[in-house]
């Protein structure tokens, strides 16, 4: 991270203080954007959890209670389903996109035209660009409960669905997930391919070349070379991941609704939904306290996945 | 066995056919949609009654141009805002013998760990009166820790001797940013600057947050209200319900698109000199 100090040349550590600064003048000025900028958006709603203390609707002025709104989120059943929908959805659907991403990868890997491959890799790529609104406006219309939507209609005649008897894919309780984690899947696993496509390519081409002459097959190559060149980088993916699971919001609320809710709820759609949809006087103070606690766990797994980074590739991730 | 070897080849190929399929057939499907006069889709793949009746249901409409122009607009000033930011920190952060740069750097990357979270966010921001303002969303995703990170290990990558070559000369820090680093970062302000446009362009949550006005949406705000059916603009011609909202699908992700095959590399460029670059 730090740059290497070369030997030989002017050492310019050893210039006085006053020098030294005089030297960077203008790097002062440089950063002082970047400094208001994280000031403004990222340190000032920093010192805004206080709210979390507080009884604070919009009719009225702040007024601390302690600790008064953090009982009440605990006592919450919506609450702690939104808790464990985020672990259980973020690191599923992290799983998921990574083994698929990864089978993708060792795939493509065995490809032996570069030209079909490169198409391949373009036209998997795409739907990382698609903005979640997009793609939850094509799943709306594709997955329609009705004769108009390409997959309804697909099942209807191939008789596994009756006509009038349409499946809501985005409506049903024990199907909302299944079809959240393969839109995830469709959308992200071509994007992820190019971190692990990265590491094969790094492979030394020496290694399959002896592995065949040791007289091991396709499969075995693939198994004994590929696959352990790969897990350090698997590793370091998760790791990355894991320190944003609690981040989760908007891929669950342009796909959520009314009807799944139980299913889909996540911590930020559970604060912004109490906040801004609930239709009552927004609770500020409650919804930054359940804010503030999600942000002390994300920090604890930032901190944590950092650890586990530090100890895997020497270096952390921040 | 050279032969098994030829089976495995061509049912690899044909297994990414089928993904590419699968990939390509939900965005093709809505393309069809959207210029197909006759309705009730169903399983076509083709339009039957070609027309652009939806396309000019959308773009003859004030509430959705105005959205458009937002959003082009946005895109624009928070990817130039967004690289400005990113490539000062970027520099700041790899100066070796710069006093207070461990402070700066700590400074910056806390806000990696702790964020004060969506409602504080928003009361502070609106408290100084940056809500139903513009500027909120495009000055807000521009300092983004990752995408100054992501120009500090590209600026890291430039050969050390350069430096040191320029400082003999006696040249300031600011006349190596300028004559030397930023002309060696084209590569990097390329795809951060795509990264960045992207974002802005594809924007959803803070216009979602922080945007009350109808007349401050861009398109990602208004495609979402109207599939939400609470703000359908009215079909022209043979157009229907569905055939609009197809063609504004389409109208949103089609920027990208068009852009995507050319500026491919840099994207993928981008994601290397990222986090797990070695």
């Amino acid at each position: 991270m730090k740059r290497k100090e070369s030997t030989g040349t002017i050492v310019v550590n050893k210039k006085p203080l006053r020098k030294r600064l005089y030297n960077y003048r203008w790097l002062y000025l440089m950063f002082l954007p970047v400094f208001i900028f994280e000031i403004v958006f990222h340190y000032a709603p920093m010192f805004g959890v206080g709210y979390a203390f507080t009884d604070y609707k919009i009719v009225n002025d702040a007024t601390f209670v302690g600790f008064k709104n953090f009982i009440r989120m605990f006592k919450m059943a919506n609450f702690w389903q939104a808790f464990w929908n985020t672990l259980q959805i973020s690191i599923l659907k992290l799983l998921l996109t990574t083994l698929a991403a990864v089978l993708v990868s060792l795939l493509l890997n065995e490809l032996r035209s570069l030209r079909f491959k490169k198409l391949t890799q373009t036209i998997i790529y795409l739907p990382h660009f698609l903005s979640w609104v997009v793609v939850a406006s094509i799943f709306a219309m594709l997955l329609a409960p009705t004769q108009e939507g390409l997959l309804n209609s697909l099942l209807t005649s191939l008789g596994i669905v009756e006509r009038g008897s349409e499946i809501y894919f985005l409506g049903r309780q024990d199907l909302w997930r299944p079809v959240f984690y393969l839109i995830n899947i469709w959308k992200e696993t071509g994007w992820q391919t190019i971190i692990f496509l990265a590491t094969l390519s790094s492979i030394d081409p020496g290694l399959y070349e002896a592995a065949s002459i040791d007289g091991a097959n396709r499969f075995q190559r693939v198994w004994n070379i590929t696959v352990p060149a790969l897990m350090n980088t698997i590793v370091i993916v998760i790791i990355l991941n894991l320190a944003k699971v609690m981040n989760l919001f908007e891929p669950v609320y342009v796909l959520q609704n009314d009807a799944v809710i139980k299913q889909s709820e996540v911590i930020q759609t559970y604060i912004f939904n109490q906040t801004f949809n609930s239709g009552g006087i927004p609770n500020y103070g409650y919804t930054t306290a359940v804010g503030l606690f999600n942000s002390l766990i994300s920090c604890f797994l930032v901190l944590v996945c950092n650890a586990l980074s530090k100890k895997v590739r020497g270096r952390g991730i921040v | 066995m050279t032969k098994k070897i030829k089976i495995f080849d061509v049912i690899l190929v044909i297994l990414f056919i089928v993904m590419c399929f699968i990939i390509i057939i939900p965005i093709w499907k809505i393309l069809v949609d959207s210029v197909d006069l006759k309705t009730a889709y169903g399983m076509r793949l083709f339009p039957q009654r070609f027309g652009w009746d939806g396309y000019r249901s959308v773009f003859t409409n004030p509430t959705l141009y105005r959205p458009l122009m937002i959003s082009f607009l946005t895109t624009i000033a928070g990817t130039f805002c967004g690289l400005t930011l990113s490539t000062l920190g970027g520099y700041v952060l790899i100066q070796k013998d710069m006093p207070g740069k461990n402070l700066m750097s700590g400074f910056l990357l806390f806000t990696m760990i702790f964020n004060g979270g969506m409602i504080p966010t928003f009361l502070v921001l609106r408290a100084i009166g940056l809500t139903n303002t513009l500027a909120v969303v495009i000055l807000l995703p521009a300092i983004s820790v990752y995408n100054l990170v992501l120009m500090r290990n590209f600026f890291e990558g430039i050969p050390e001797s350069l430096f040191e070559a320029a400082e003999i000369d006696g040249a300031s820090p600011m006349k190596i940013f300028f004559t030397i680093v930023l002309p060696l970062s084209k590569a990097a302000l390329a795809s951060i600057g795509l990264f960045y446009a992207v974002s802005y362009w594809n924007d959803y949550t803070n216009y979602r947050l922080y945007i009350q006005k109808s007349s401050l949406y861009n398109f990602q705000m208004k495609l979402r209200n109207i599939m939400q059916g609470s703000d359908l603009p009215q079909s022209l011609g043979s157009a229907t319900e569905n055939t609009v909202k197809s063609a504004c699908i389409i109208i949103a992700l089609l920027p990208f698109m068009i852009l995507y095959p050319f500026l491919q590399k840099y994207f993928v460029k981008g994601v290397n000199i990222g986090a797990v670059k070695e």
